[in-house]
């Protein structure tokens, strides 16, 4: 068992470190910088004699290799540098980001979790084939939807027409209704299909058959014995859709006017401001490598057999 | 604008203000950044005080001052009594002390130079009241330029950080008569008004205290999200609205306010380093080839004026060349098959195994940019010239509208009140959109034109008021005459109010001033 966390761990440092540095080298093999597209800006109006004393201030012409080490060293020692175009600290940026983020996707994960099981459970416990076919095609209407355009049908209805809760200047729990329904939505289609489909799998399994055999009911099977056997590769998944909740909260949190690492992360790749993105990406790796490893080392408590076979690899 | 019929103004309050985009670097010079600019205008004063409506320049920060008749110096007496908000004055040596470093830089600090101040040599504090500028040439534009929003004046704390800390708007100390009391950064900024203010513009009608006690900015990137929060009574100003939107605020009651920009008009300008367009009968054909009532009708709205010269008709020293700019796709025709170019097998023009096929980059924070070229490209289609419209991250953008092969053609547009602006638009070391040799691009191979440069020096330098008004009308002439710019309308800045928001100002390149801004009750 401590040879498999060890492993996990030592393979998570390691995504890590390719993150960062595969960042760093797309990063710098862009046409342009932060410090072109600030100051060359015509908002500005620097001469050429100017632009060139600023990119020798901010050393943008030192060869890549002692880019990447003074970067990779700040980094570790926690100085993300400072952002170009924003004029503010990096890690007062990410600061005032990511807990925005973070309850947003929280929140969001949650509600498509609970959006899930409701519409698994209604799918399997549906007493007609038509109303289950109807109720397993809501996925696909879900993860079709664009989240900009529910986003603001959902200001448009129940901000502007019904004027229930306001979109701008809300109360902190007002403020998250609208964007956590938004980002929700698309993230359940793809944890309901997947719940379905494992219900459908498990539901024709031997034991299953077993468990009616001995008269037990069509929900005790399903509660007892299904649902825990579905679980397993939702769990999987929904490591992997930690990356669809960021990429849905740039979109969210732009048309909800939220602060938060999308819009962040949307603003710093159209300035090219590279040390927020490195950071940002940083940020991501490691947040996708913490999930990622916690699913991991779930998956021996939830299902036995693996810690079985984990025993006697050890 | 005063309160006029709708009577006394009301005090107190908190206005919503709705912005598209976050403010970035707060440096003063930086404030010609729309989001930048709006913030910088309430909570910084400036040494003098242009009248939007006269562009005549009164006296604000400075009581009075002279000028010697050659424009190199400058004195300024300070007005008694003015403190920024942390308590320091705003003396001579403070007065100095920004103007040193707008108009030297400060190399430490990474602080750049300001583009309105041209020539700077030194400051000169005579006493507590007076300072003294001196310049290394005539700097006939610099009175203006103490006027605009990339001179407001800040505390020599805020001139001592770097450049890195000022986009932190809590550390912008100013005099003006709202302070920063608050930020989030990227997503919401609150100032309040300072209860001691009492040196607005002198010629103001109001004096005293800003009529608001607080303004809320909230970035709203999504436009429909910002019209709708308006009209829903969630929001009290929202800036940036486009001329499709205009008539559904309108219909609900709701005003759009569209200052000028007064500076150069959204133009399309050639690149004649790349030899497609380096044949003035080329360029004059595609000039005569633009049709800009139909553009203006087509894409803008009334509160965008077709452009009559490169540069606005509110603007100083205009001169109207509308007969200069008429569409005539005969006329356009004839120039192009002189220069040689005929229309080939394929229906486009080409000389010598050469395609007449052409690139602009949009151009973002222009209205309708993209859209404005698509349509200049078909109507270059219909003489068999093609206009590529290309779309790129700002990086790819930049680099390559700095190459006069892969740009031959670009928007541009820049907004200020002052002839000198042209200078700052043309001049090779300055924004240099035509591309001349020995600017900022690495990539033009011999393209300059000294009769033009010497033109641009001369409406830099020329003391005299008058004859450097006359010099203005020259430069507008022969970059007409030259076919280097096809000017299209003449960019306002549009912003929507609700009704019950009253003394909307804005200064003379149209940011708002809600200095005089007060809440009626809404009805």
């Amino acid at each position: 068992m401590s040879r498999y966390v060890i492993g996990r761990i030592g393979q998570a440092a390691l995504v890590l470190w390719a993150a960062f540095t595969v960042s760093f080298v797309l990063l710098q093999a862009l046409p342009g910088d932060a410090i072109l597209i600030k100051f060359l800006n015509p908002e500005l109006g620097l001469g050429p004699e100017q632009i060139a004393e600023i990119r020798a201030s901010y050393a943008a012409d030192s060869p890549l290799w002692m880019q990447y080490f003074t970067t990779a060293t700040n980094f570790l020692t926690g100085h993300f540098g400072y952002s170009i175009h924003a004029g503010v600290p990096v890690g007062d940026l990410l600061l005032a980001n990511l807990p925005p983020t973070l309850w947003l996707a929280t929140l969001g994960f949650l509600l498509s979790l609970v959006l899930a099981v409701t519409l698994a459970a209604l799918s399997a416990l549906s007493p007609f084939s038509w109303l289950r076919s109807f109720i397993q095609s809501i996925p696909a209407l879900f993860i079709s939807t664009p989240v900009f355009w529910l986003g603001i049908l959902l200001i448009q209805v129940f901000s502007f027409q019904l004027r229930l809760i306001p979109v701008i200047n809300p109360g902190p729990w007002e403020a998250l209704i609208l964007p956590v329904v938004t980002l929700a939505v698309p993230i359940s289609a793809p944890l309901a299909q997947i719940l379905m489909r494992n219900i459908d799998h498990v539901l024709t399994e031997p034991f299953v058959a077993v468990a009616r055999a001995k008269g037990a009911s069509h929900r005790w099977v399903l509660s007892k014995h299904v649902a825990k056997n579905a679980v397993l590769p939702t769990l999987t998944i929904g490591g992997i859709l930690f990356g669809e909740l960021l990429a849905g909260a740039v979109v969210t949190e732009a048309v909800f006017g939220l602060n938060g690492i999308g819009g962040l992360t949307q603003r710093s790749v159209g300035d090219q401001d590279i040390a927020v993105l490195q950071a940002i990406v940083v940020f991501s790796a490691t947040a996708f490598v913490l999930i990622n490893l916690t699913v991991d080392l779930l998956y021996p408590v939830f299902d036995p057999r693996l810690r079985v076979r984990q025993g006697a690899l050890a | 604008m005063a309160a006029g019929p709708e009577g006394a103004p009301a005090k107190g309050g908190t206005l919503v203000y709705l912005e598209q985009q976050p403010h970035t670097n707060l440096y003063p010079p930086a404030g010609g950044f729309y989001p930048n600019g709006g913030i910088l205008n309430q909570i910084t004063d400036k040494l003098t005080y242009q009248n939007p409506k006269t562009l005549e320049i009164e006296p604000w920060i400075a009581e009075s001052w002279t000028v010697n008749a050659d424009a190199t110096e400058y004195t300024f007496k300070i007005r008694k009594g003015v403190t920024f908000s942390d308590g320091t004055p705003l003396d001579a040596a403070a007065v100095a002390k920004n103007y040193d470093t707008f108009g030297r830089g400060n190399k430490e600090l990474k602080l750049p130079i300001s583009e309105v101040i041209n020539n700077y040599e030194r400051s000169e504090v005579i006493d507590p009241q007076t300072v003294k500028f001196t310049f290394r040439k005539p700097s006939p534009g610099f009175l203006q330029g103490t006027s605009v929003i990339g001179s407001g004046l800040v505390s020599l704390k805020t001139l001592a950080l770097p450049y890195e800390a000022l986009g932190d708007a809590t550390k912008i100390i100013g005099s003006g008569p709202f302070v920063v009391a608050s930020e989030t950064l990227g997503r919401e900024l609150t100032l309040k008004a300072r209860p001691d203010y009492n040196w607005g513009p002198t010629k103001l009608e109001h004096q005293g205290r800003a009529y608001l006690d607080e303004i809320k900015y909230i970035v709203t990137p999504e436009d429909s999200v910002r019209i709708g929060a308006l009209v829903a009574g969630q929001a009290d100003v929202i800036r940036q609205i486009q001329a499709y939107d205009e008539k559904q605020v309108e219909d609900e009651g709701y005003l759009i306010y569209t200052p000028s920009t007064r500076g150069v008009n959204n133009s399309v300008v050639f690149r004649p380093d790349n030899p497609l367009v380096s044949d003035v009968r080329v360029r004059r054909g595609l000039l005569h080839a633009t049709n800009t009532d139909e553009i203006v009708s087509t894409l803008f709205s009334a509160h965008y004026p077709k452009a009559s010269s490169i540069i606005a008709r509110t603007a100083l020293g205009y001169v109207d060349l509308s007969s200069k700019l008429s569409y005539d796709i005969e006329k356009a025709t004839q120039l192009l098959d002189d220069a040689g170019w005929k229309v080939g097998a394929n229906g486009r023009r080409q000389k010598d195994g050469r395609t007449l096929e052409l690139s602009a980059y949009e151009s973002l924070p222009q209205p309708q940019n993209k859209e404005t070229l698509q349509l200049v490209a078909q109507q270059w289609e219909k003489i068999g010239v093609k206009l590529n419209v290309l779309t790129a991250d700002s990086g790819s953008a930049i680099v390559n509208n700095l190459d006069p092969a892969k740009a031959p053609v670009s928007p541009a547009m820049v907004g200020r009140a002052d002839p000198d602006v042209i200078k700052s638009q043309y001049y090779p070391t300055n924004r240099n959109v035509l591309l001349q040799k020995g600017g900022n691009s690495d990539k033009v191979q011999s393209f300059v034109d000294e009769r033009l440069n010497a033109l641009l020096d001369q409406l830099a330098s020329e003391p005299d008021r008058a004859k450097r008004l006359a010099v203005a009308g020259d430069v507008q002439n022969y970059v007409i005459d030259q076919a280097y710019a096809i000017p299209i309308f003449e960019e306002p800045q549009a912003f929507a109010a609700a009704p019950y928001v009253k003394g909307v100002a804005f200064e003379a390149v149209g940011r708002p001033s809600f200095y005089s801004t007060w809440l009626a009750p809404r009805r």
